[in-house]
């Protein structure tokens, strides 16, 4: 579903991403692990079209993504639940729902989605008319979920879910994350949380300073000694 | 003991003085709040409304339901495209803040002596609106300040509707908050930047046509209203609607009722002063959020 193909990115002069590539099957949850400032955000980032490529494709369902505006990915079956939530605290929980369905597809279908979103989330509709500002860590996660799934999309970009978030609240999201998946929904996971995210994804990749040093089968990345080491603190 | 009917008739005034601030400087707030920057040409897209309705209603005798429209989609798509061709292209520049001050302080120079050029300096009166008064329990008050509080009124309160209820008000409160994210929700934010800077123009070019009645149009009419748009602004909080909309009926009504107790050459220093007293008890302004 989605293909990246030796991608660069650059912040300025600096080099970000190097020479990346990466397959996420349709149907898949994907995860792309490593330590912070490895470059996972700005890979992410790019893949939305928030940063520029320098070289490289990327391809969702065989439509060349580089050629897209940011704006016009979304129409096009992309969506992301970016790091740090990013709520619009100067709105209310619906109307960040409500913005989440902008694109012309989703916004005529706006009312039943926001229905839709209440019934997954029910915390959200009792806040519903609250500003988003005033919600808490797991109820931020799940407003941002719950957004990005407003525009239907085929695929979810996920940037670190389970960052500050009590363990209970990361079990909560990662069923979440898997329920959603069932429905249709191909997700690629980025984290930090490499247990976590290894445990739920069925591909995983680990970046390095802004290289693919392995990719594996999830199960398989678990057990291997370079992750366990680096990663899991075994 | 000052007589009552005075007092109403100086309420009114300040009323219909804080709604041109209130529009003016609504449209500054509104490009600060989105763009994040200052446009140092708002007071020549106010004086350019003043010369748009003096052509419409003089040069061309159209009425006012005919001119005013006009006047609004010419603004609207001449800073549309001044906002296309000289800011989009700085936006997200190392700097581009401090550039695009001075682009549009060089913007409004230029629509200034350009008007200045094409129209010349000629002190220029355009009919009121409404002609005559409204007796109202022995006060006086002429239908052209009604007009102007009404209009103001009017305009405000849908500008308000349309940012709480529409699509494109949504997509423009989403912008203003953050961008980046705003694109993630599909929105074209430079788009809504164009869209934004075309809608500022407007308020302040209506502005602009309500005054030109009552101080004549000229070359060099928008330079008061820009810097007591920014005093408004700043005292109601950068990037603030309702704050601008407030801080501009207490100018307003402050200078009209200072006129009463001081000599009226003090009436621009109180609104200095007011702006300095806020900001030593609130450094944010009135409604602004505090930045650090």
């Amino acid at each position: 579903m989605l293909k990246v193909e030796n991608l660069d990115v650059f912040y300025g002069d600096a080099q970000a991403i190097w020479g990346l590539s990466l397959e996420v099957f349709s149907g898949d949850i994907c995860t792309l692990v490593g330590a912070n400032g490895g470059g996972k955000t700005t890979f992410l980032k790019t893949i939305c079209g928030l940063l520029n490529v320098r070289k490289g494709s990327i391809f969702l369902d065989g439509e060349d993504l580089v050629a897209v505006k940011a704006e016009d990915r979304v129409s096009l079956g992309l969506s992301m639940s970016p790091e740090g939530r990013k709520i619009f605290s100067n709105m209310t929980v619906e109307e960040n729902l409500i913005i989440g369905a902008y694109t012309q597809k989703a916004w005529k279908k706006k009312n039943d989605q926001l229905e839709k979103t209440f019934e997954r989330f029910p915390r959200l509709k009792e806040r519903r008319k609250q500003m988003g500002g005033t919600l808490s860590g797991g109820e931020l996660q799940m407003l941002s979920i719950g957004r990005a799934l407003m525009s239907e999309p085929k695929m979810l970009l996920m940037d670190e879910p389970s960052l500050g978030l009590a363990p209970k609240a990361v079990e909560h999201v990662m069923e979440l994350i898997q329920s959603i998946n069932k429905e249709g929904v191909t997700i690629l996971l980025v984290e930090q949380n490499v247990n976590v995210a290894l445990q739920i994804a069925r591909h995983g990749y680990v970046i390095e300073s802004g290289k693919i040093v392995m990719h594996d089968k999830a199960e398989s990345l678990i057990t291997n000694d370079h992750v366990k080491e680096a990663y899991l603190g075994l | 003991m000052i007589p009552f009917s005075i007092l109403f008739e100086q309420l009114v005034n300040g009323l219909v003085l804080g709604s041109m601030y209130a529009l003016v400087a609504s449209g500054l707030t509104l490009i600060w709040g989105t763009m994040k920057m200052l446009n140092f040409a708002h007071g020549e897209l106010f004086m350019l409304g003043g010369f748009g309705i003096y052509i419409g209603m003089v040069s061309f005798h159209l009425p006012i339901w005919l001119a005013l429209p006009l006047v609004m989609i010419c603004i609207f798509i001449l800073a549309a495209l001044i906002e296309k061709a000289l800011i989009s292209p700085l936006l997200k520049r190392p700097d581009w803040d401090v550039s695009a001050v001075v682009v549009t302080l060089g913007i409004g120079i230029f629509i200034q002596n350009f008007a200045f050029k094409i129209w010349g300096g000629d002190f220029r009166n355009v009919p009121y609106v409404f002609e005559g008064t409204l007796n109202f329990l022995g006060m006086r008050l002429a239908w052209h300040r009604v007009y102007i509080l009404v209009m103001t009124l009017v305009v405000l309160v849908g500008f308000w509707q349309v940012m709480k209820r529409t699509r494109f008000g949504m997509a423009m409160r989403a912008t203003s908050f953050d961008a980046d994210t705003a694109t993630l929700m599909g929105i074209a934010t430079r788009r809504i930047y164009t869209i934004t800077f075309g809608l500022s123009a407007c308020l302040a070019a209506l502005a602009g046509t309500a005054l030109a009645p009552i101080f004549s149009v000229n070359p060099w009419m928008g330079l008061a209203p820009l810097i007591k748009g920014f005093i408004v602004v700043i005292l109601g909080g950068l990037g603030s609607f309702a704050g601008a909309i407030i801080a501009g009926f207490i100018i307003g009504i402050s200078e009209t009722f200072s006129v009463l107790f001081l000599p009226s050459g003090w009436k621009d220093i109180i609104s200095f002063v007011l702006l300095i007293v806020v900001l030593v008890i609130r450094p944010q302004g009135l409604l602004g959020k505090k930045e650090w």
